[in-house]
């Protein structure tokens, strides 16, 4: 219990670091939200016309800062983002919305595919230590994980959209069909999710690999296994029961802390495939420096990630008694 | 150096990312003596296939592509050592300190790095470069510092812990040495490979993040390196109008310096400490 | 992103016209058919179709919403009737008095009067954010004059102002913006209009516009369904266009022969340029305040180079007259054109430079009196287009001993800096109008620019000639187009030999169009409207237009 308390509190501190963070950003740097939209309109806003957009995009500029930090803090806690400078007067809420089953639907899956896959080959290289499969698969994923996403992407498209056209190559769905719970939608979003997934699952695939392997070839040198062996078990349930159960907690931690990673590449995959995921809405709003909502999407991803790693650290407490007990 | 060249002899992914690094090095330092010509002339010749004349064709622009790509390596190389550089000093002064210091040193350190480690860095660096009315290398190579010393500091920490007992550190201390000299003379040597392979990580960080970046247009799009041929390689359809070549190479070099910097970053992590080897990429739940 | 013109258009001449239909096809052609629209809207739908919205109302303007005139900027300011059947001057250009078409009803079955134009007017009075082209600046008063006229009066004469209340003034329902509390915030999603679509429906990755079953022009439209879909990005929207999935195209298509024309005999692009992309020389800052030394600027423009390579020969050379001749060659003075020599010409760069005693340097840059001649020139970072083509003139400049650097930047900070006169050298192009007087006077109006450090509505270089005001002030008086055409004329010579801005390239209302299924495009030999579908309200004439085959 006292590690989850602690895994809890660091959550609240990074949520709060995070929070301040996107706060201070525009505090800090050039460019905000009045002078993008007065450029919006070029100029040929003034005055009260002016003044009644400030006051609907809610920027108070009397306020003090620190006064401007906990109203701040208040409308976070609110969902209270905003509204949108490029598609004024549209809430931020809506834009984000929209964005967040398509990422939640492609980049959580395929990253917990690459988990499971990633983990599978690795512990089976592991086991067969020095066999063809550890002699070719580990080096390959090394290279793997110096792929840049984004060229990944790009390559898929060029061999499976424009050489061979076989596969749709932007957009989350065929946008002419009728979004919904109907089989023609469901098909096209499969459809199109393909090259995306695959990209992801080329490039983040290998550091689970890698790290399971690893981990695991320590845990096969335990005494434990030793006498496992000894005792002359079967190998199908010394590899799964003994040596892979302990080694995938810390592919498991890993797994939590890596995820920033494999989102930080998901935004450039989504964007490459005009996927229309939160990542693209982001890269979206830097060009149209549409602040309020690059804020707000950014504060989404970094909740997310917290939130995946706070879920790992739960099932890390489940499946180890040790975590349990004090420490 | 001795360890480098160890790690060469033993190991074949170090050897072959030596060998493709210095493949670079060699680009970057003399461009113009394997490929002369400026990477930003344009000219009428546009959008040409491979020839005698233009090895890998020309842009949209008239741009020869074998051009802009050797002239191209030495930006890529200097984001990628300067930004490693300053987030490799940056890790060992935070990641060292919080184990040597230990208590609420320790802590508040050990905090701050995870925090900063869990926060997703594009986003932020996205974020942070939009706010910028300039997209210039200077601003890019900071946003990557900032943003990329978390896991080394992670990794130097441990490794600080574990020796922070050891013998020769004692012996340091009883003969009265000062606190900044054992950090510096005793325990720094002991870690050299660590934070080699720490500085080869967070430069193979700083291609990829710094390349993306520029590919969505957040760089100086006026100066040529691999990241900005592919956003005017993207910008102008390269992919749609035939122009696979414009669009295939310059992320292939991405690719290879990356894979040159994980293979020895991996090799070095092996060779490093044996203790350590095993539990890369790992870190225990605090 | 490539930069696009958006079609902002005025009319010149004062119009008279009778009651014949609001523009559109004639003929008994089939009804139906499903036209997809392709233009890249770099997000997707908010589904908001409030017509006084500057971020939406080229969804609903036209199609949905109609004004009171059509005024064509491609055929010399043609006007068409709309919502109003006839239209006159009087008091000396002061007031215009719309008679308003009878029997026109909104879609959902209320008769359209001139009460709802008179209501429109106010609204616009009432809430300036709905203002967007500032109407209310030049307006007096707007009356109903009996059941279907309505008077507009205006402070001064205003003959080129007719455009902005006939042409760009969307027409809105009484009865359902009455009640609308906050009408800047206002959504619309399902918009009401007289228009010949209706919204039906709209998500945010497609919008579908059906036909009016209450739409006042009989028989009309014939294509019943169009869609809209989102296209966030460039290339796909390209996609759609090339292998016919959409058939009608409005952005910029990379080596558009391989990409788009060679793939099908059915498809057709014809992107008529409307303004022009230009630099704009800060009068502010010396040397460039030095008349010579803009012309040597001038000589120093490699504007061919920078349409053919920079905008892929898709936008035509600019021209130092300032006016489109392709689109205007009524306008072009033959006396003036004859003396623009204005092609690249470093070597008459040199002798007009030397002239004012500048030397060249050893790195082969000119000094005048001390200084470089090293000038930065702030561009909108996110226009590749723009930025591609800024490259070409900075090589064509440097060969001519000119030091010319690129400034990218967000288009946030290059507007302030523009507007607020913060730079050596800007580039950017005008809305314009549907005749050169327009650009010219967006140029050159001195009271349209402002000191250094306060926002300039449009004189951005901060020319200054009382010559050329007296020039506008005059044409705003007269409606008689020999007159209108001599003054421009002088304008001309005033462009030749001031240089107060440098036309590099023409800015063109990006088209492409597929002719499968449909007919009616608008096309070189017949320009019926601006053809861009982002183009409003010209795109609901182009609808009208449309056959199935």
């Amino acid at each position: 219990m006292r590690f989850l308390l602690r895994r809890l509190g660091f959550f609240v501190l990074t949520l709060w670091a995070a929070l301040t963070i996107n706060f201070a950003i525009p505090h800090l740097l050039p460019g905000s939200p009045v002078t993008a939209m007065m450029a919006r309109y070029h100029g040929r806003l003034n005055g009260a016309a002016l003044q009644a957009v400030e006051s609907a995009l809610g920027i108070d500029t009397h306020q003090s800062l620190f006064g401007q930090y906990l109203s701040y803090l208040k409308n976070c806690a609110t969902f209270n983002f905003g509204t949108s400078v490029a598609n004024f007067p549209t809430p931020v809420t809506t834009i984000v919305g929209t964005a967040i089953p398509w990422t939640l639907g492609l980049v959580g899956v395929t990253t917990v595919l690459a988990f499971l896959i990633g983990t599978a080959i690795g512990s089976i290289a592991a086991w067969k230590r020095g066999g063809k499969l550890d002699s070719v698969l580990p080096p390959l994923f090394v290279v793997g994980t110096g792929l840049p996403y984004f060229w990944v992407a790009i390559m898929l498209i060029m061999v499976f959209g424009e050489v061979n056209p076989w596969l749709p190559t932007a957009f989350g769905s065929d946008n002419t069909v009728t979004t919904g719970w109907n089989s023609d939608f469901i098909g096209s979003v499969l459809q199109h999710a393909i090259l995306p997934a695959a990209a992801i699952l080329v490039t983040s695939i290998g550091t689970w690999v890698l790290t399971m392997r690893n981990t695991m070839v320590t845990t096969l040198a335990e005494d434990y296994v030793r006498m496992a062996r000894a005792k002359g078990l079967p190998g199908r349930r010394i590899m799964v029961d003994y040596a892979a159960r302990n080694s995938i907690l810390p592919n498991l931690t890993g797994f939590a802390m890596s995820l920033g990673f494999v989102v930080s590449g998901a935004v450039l995959v989504e964007y490459v495939f005009s996927y229309p995921g939160v990542g693209y809405q982001l890269v979206q709003a830097v060009d149209n420096e549409d602040f309020p909502v690059m804020q707000c999407l950014f504060l989404v991803i970094t909740v997310a990630v917290l939130l995946s790693v706070l879920l790992a650290d739960i099932i890390t407490a489940l499946l180890d008694p040790r975590t349990r007990s004090a420490r | 150096m001795t360890n480098l060249l160890r790690a060469i002899r033993h190991n074949g992914k170090a050897a072959a990312g030596l060998f493709i690094l210095l493949l670079f090095l060699l680009m970057a330092l003399v461009p113009g003596l394997i490929a002369p010509g400026d990477p930003a002339r344009i000219t009428p010749d546009t959008s040409l296939g491979i020839s005698g004349q233009h090895i890998l064709g020309t842009t949209a622009f008239g741009q020869d592509i074998w051009v802009q790509v050797v002239h191209g390596a030495r930006p890529a190389l200097l984001i990628a050592v300067v930004s490693g550089l300053f987030a490799t000093v940056l890790s060992v002064l935070i990641g060292v300190s919080a184990a040597y210091l230990g208590g609420v040193w320790d802590d508040v350190l050990n905090l701050f790095t995870d925090v900063v480690l869990v926060i997703p860095t594009l986003p932020l660096v996205v974020v942070i470069a939009g706010y910028f009315a300039h997209h210039s290398i200077s601003v890019m190579i900071i946003a990557l510092v900032v943003t990329g010393w978390s896991y080394g500091a992670r990794q130097l920490r441990s490794q600080a812990l574990s020796l922070r007992n050891r013998d020769f550190l004692e012996a340091a201390k009883v003969r009265g040495e000062r606190r900044s000299y054992i950090i510096v003379f005793e325990l720094l040597p002991n870690m050299t490979s660590l934070i080699v392979a720490n500085f080869l990580g967070a430069a193979l960080y700083s291609i990829l993040t710094a390349s993306g970046l520029e590919f969505l247009g957040l760089g100086d799009v006026n100066t040529y390196d691999w990241g900005t041929m592919l956003y005017w390689a993207q910008n102008q359809s390269a992919l749609q109008t035939g122009g696979y070549v414009w669009a295939a190479v310059p992320g292939l070099c991405i690719a290879l310096l990356g894979t040159a910097f994980a293979l020895l970053n991996n090799a070095f992590d092996e060779i490093s400490n044996p203790a350590l080897r095993p539990v890369r990429r790992l870190r225990v739940a605090a | 992103m490539t930069a696009v013109a958006t079609a902002v258009l005025m009319v010149t001449a004062a119009c008279s016209s009778s009651g014949a239909p609001g523009g559109g096809s004639t003929g008994s052609g089939k009804r139906g058919g499903v036209l997809t629209i392709s233009n890249e809207s770099g997000g997707l739908w908010t589904c908001s179709f409030n017509p006084f919205n500057n971020s939406v109302n080229y969804l609903s303007t036209g199609n949905v919403y109609e004004p009171l005139v059509f005024v064509n900027a491609l055929q010399n300011d043609k006007t068409t009737p709309w919502l109003a059947t006839k239209w006159d001057w009087s008091n000396n250009n002061k007031t215009m008095t719309f008679t308003i078409r009878d029997g026109v009803k909104w879609s959902d079955g209320t008769p359209m009067t001139a009460a709802d134009v008179l209501f429109t007017f106010n609204l616009v009075k009432k809430f300036p954010a709905l203002d967007i082209n500032s109407i209310w600046q030049v307006l007096d008063s707007v009356q109903q004059v009996g059941s279907n006229q309505i008077v507009v009066n205006f402070k001064s004469a205003a003959v080129p102002y007719f455009y902005y209340i006939a042409d760009q003034l969307p027409i809105v329902p009484e009865h359902i913006w009455a009640g609308i509390k906050d009408p800047v915030t206002f959504k619309d999603d399902t918009p009401i209009g007289t228009g010949a679509y209706v919204v039906n429906p709209c998500t945010a990755q497609n919008i579908t516009y059906t036909a009016n079953p209450n739409y006042w022009q009989p028989g009309l439209p014939k294509v019943t369904t169009v869609r809209y879909p989102a296209f966030t990005d460039n290339a796909p929207a390209n996609n759609y266009l090339a292998t016919g999935q959409a058939q009608w195209g409005s952005q910029f298509i990379p080596n558009i022969d391989k990409f788009y024309t060679q793939k099908s005999k059915d498809n057709h692009t014809w992107s008529p340029p409307i303004t022009q992309v230009s630099l704009f020389l800060n009068e502010k800052v010396a040397p460039l305040d030095n008349p010579v030394v803009r012309q040597a600027l001038a000589y120093a423009t490699d504007r061919q180079q920078a349409a053919t390579i920079g905008e892929g020969g898709q936008e035509p050379a600019g021209h130092q007259l300032g006016v489109v001749e392709e689109t205007y060659p009524d306008w072009v003075d033959p006396s003036a054109k004859a003396t623009d020599d204005y092609s690249y010409n470093p070597a008459k760069a040199d002798q007009l430079l030397e002239s004012v005693g500048a030397t060249k340097g050893s790195d082969g840059i000119y000094v005048l009196n001390g200084k470089k001649l090293s000038f930065t020139v702030i561009n909108q970072g996110g226009y590749s287009d723009w930025v591609a083509a800024l490259q070409v003139v900075a090589q064509g400049m440097k060969a001519a001993g000119i030091q010319l650097t690129v400034d990218n930047l967000s288009n946030d900070d290059w507007t302030n800096k523009l507007f607020n006169g913060k730079f050596d050298i800007g580039y950017y192009g005008e809305t314009g109008g549907p005749s050169p007087y327009y650009e010219l006077r967006q140029w050159m109006y001195s009271a349209n620019s402002a000191p250094i450090g306060q926002p300039a509505s449009t004189n951005y270089e901060r020319y200054n000639n009382p010559a050329a005001d007296d020039l506008f002030n005059e044409y705003a008086t007269t409606a008689d187009p020999t007159q209108q055409k001599a003054i421009v004329a002088k304008l001309e010579q005033l462009m030749l030999k001031d240089v107060p801005v440098i036309p590099v390239t023409e800015s063109v209302a990006w088209y492409q169009y597929n002719t499968k299924n449909f007919t009616g495009w608008v096309d070189q030999q017949n320009p019926y409207a601006v053809p861009a579908a982002f183009s409003y309200p010209d795109m609901g004439q182009v609808l009208l237009h449309l056959q199935n085959k």
